[in-house]
């Protein structure tokens, strides 16, 4: 099997992460509820999780690295934290049900910042329109997870600062690829999965906290602290981490952590945009296919979206299934990317790369993608 | 033995007061505090020696991370309060 579809979950992994995962499972007890041996082991690989993750997505102090279950899971927590019913929104025109959705929920007036697919600069140009005084927060993915279009959050980051507005990041896709830098950004929050570029199992997900982020927990119960007290602690991480945490999911996160850090995001990033450049290179020459690809490389990061014209995305996508290619079809829970890029009706075929993917592969894609278009 | 006991708000405080004091050669251990001083119920505390405390509250002053209360322990159970 082929895996190309890694902006869903990474499914090769390094070989320590699973490792972690068995060897958490056999020695540690719950972290914070015991002074004993394997509570106290569960305590170090949380916290050594935290302090690394820190050091590589700008977090100064560990406990401003919150786990969660997912990157969805943090961004409800961030958005429910800085928005009420009826407050303006900004969001780029590129995000996900996983911040459409809470929006929407909280009856929220959503206002997008629009622009073309891959141009960065007017996308910038539209934040800068859209953030006003009566901004109570902007939203912004990294990178979209239908096109693998960059968008500009430093600048967006800056615009939220000089206008003193919060900003939500979405790094679901960008984690462990792009450069995060929540202290660099005065982000209040950045969300992301810890399964996906950051190499961690399935249930696991970071929020990164700004230093005056106030949070407001969606979830209530014990942290091992403060236990009289019937709020929630306030201080971080515990005020949002009730309940028993998912230890091996976090020994198995920190390996991943260590294998982006030991590779490097920026290594990884360029070898993903090699497949891409592939990719793209060798389904734009075939007839009716129809490539979603910037002209500048920085403007796009390890996901590439096409269409074949008269089939649909969904019958390609099995096609490429059958024949041992996994990729993803349809809407990619994001029907707002979809909208912008001018794809709704259609959906598109997603191929995203992963650290573990080779040029062999992409070359083996490109010979099947062929025959699946004579054939049509 | 007798040994102080720094206090901290939550087990991640512990563990990033500990990590300081290690990484300047002051022998720290994390420890559930004992329920008479953990005021609002199950807190943690980092146990250095008597001889390190000065030096301690320096070094933790210095890195943002002054602590809420101190506390000298007796072996036979017996604690004081430090007025810092």
């Amino acid at each position: 099997m082929i895996y190309f579809d890694s902006a869903a979950t990474t499914l090769q992994k390094p070989a320590a992460v699973a490792q972690a995962g068995v060897r958490a499972i056999r020695t540690c007890a719950s972290p914070g509820r015991g002074g004993h041996r394997p509570a106290m082991l569960a305590a170090d690989v949380a916290y050594r999780c935290r302090e690394l993750a820190g050091a590589l997505l700008g977090v100064s102090e560990p406990e401003r690295v919150v786990f969660t279950m997912n990157a969805t899971h943090g961004l409800n927590i961030a958005i429910q934290s800085l928005v009420k019913p009826g407050d303006v929104v900004v969001t780029s025109g590129w995000e996900h049900n996983a911040v459409t959705r809470p929006l929407h929920a909280l009856g929220a007036q959503v206002r997008v910042a629009a622009g073309p697919m891959f141009d960065q600069t007017a996308a910038l140009a539209a934040f800068d329109a859209l953030l006003t005084p009566e901004t109570a927060c902007a939203v912004c993915t990294q990178c979209s997870n239908v096109f693998g279009m960059v968008l500009p959050v430093a600048g967006v980051a800056r615009l939220c600062r000089e206008r003193g507005i919060p900003l939500i990041v979405d790094a679901a896709q960008s984690a462990g690829v792009l450069s995060v830098d929540l202290d660099a950004w005065g982000a209040d929050y950045v969300a992301m999965p810890g399964h996906k570029g950051l190499y961690g199992p399935q249930g696991t997900g970071l929020l990164l906290c700004g230093r005056n982020a106030a949070p407001r927990p969606i979830l209530q119960g014990g942290t091992g602290s403060a236990s009289m007290d019937q709020d929630m602690p306030r201080f971080l991480p515990d005020a949002l981490e009730a309940g028993t945490h998912n230890i091996t999911g976090v020994a198995g996160l920190l390996e991943g952590l260590r294998y982006v850090v030991r590779k490097g995001p920026d290594a990884i990033l360029n070898h993903e945009r090699k497949l891409l450049a592939l990719a793209h290179s060798g389904l734009s020459q075939m007839p009716g296919v129809e490539v979603f690809a910037a002209s500048a490389p920085e403007d796009q990061a390890g996901v590439l979206s096409f269409r074949v014209h008269g089939m649909d995305c969904e019958e390609v996508g099995q096609w490429l299934g059958d024949h041992g290619v996994a990729v993803r079809a349809g809407l990619h829970c994001a029907p707002q990317a979809h909208a912008s890029g001018g794809t709704l009706d259609t959906g598109t075929v997603r191929l995203s790369f992963s650290a573990f993917n080779t040029l062999g592969e992409v070359e083996r894609f490109l010979d099947l993608a062929e025959r699946m278009c004579r054939r049509k | 033995m007798v040994y102080y006991l720094i206090i901290c708000r939550s087990l991640t405080y512990a563990q990033r007061t500990a990590a300081v004091l290690e990484r300047v050669g002051i022998t720290a251990h994390i420890l559930r505090a004992p329920r008479a001083i953990a005021g609002e119920g199950c807190s943690h505390g980092v146990r250095i020696s008597p001889r390190r405390l000065a030096e301690a509250l320096t070094v933790l002053g210095r890195a943002g991370l002054t602590p809420r209360r101190v506390f000298l322990l007796a072996g036979d159970g017996s604690y004081q309060e430090v007025r810092l």
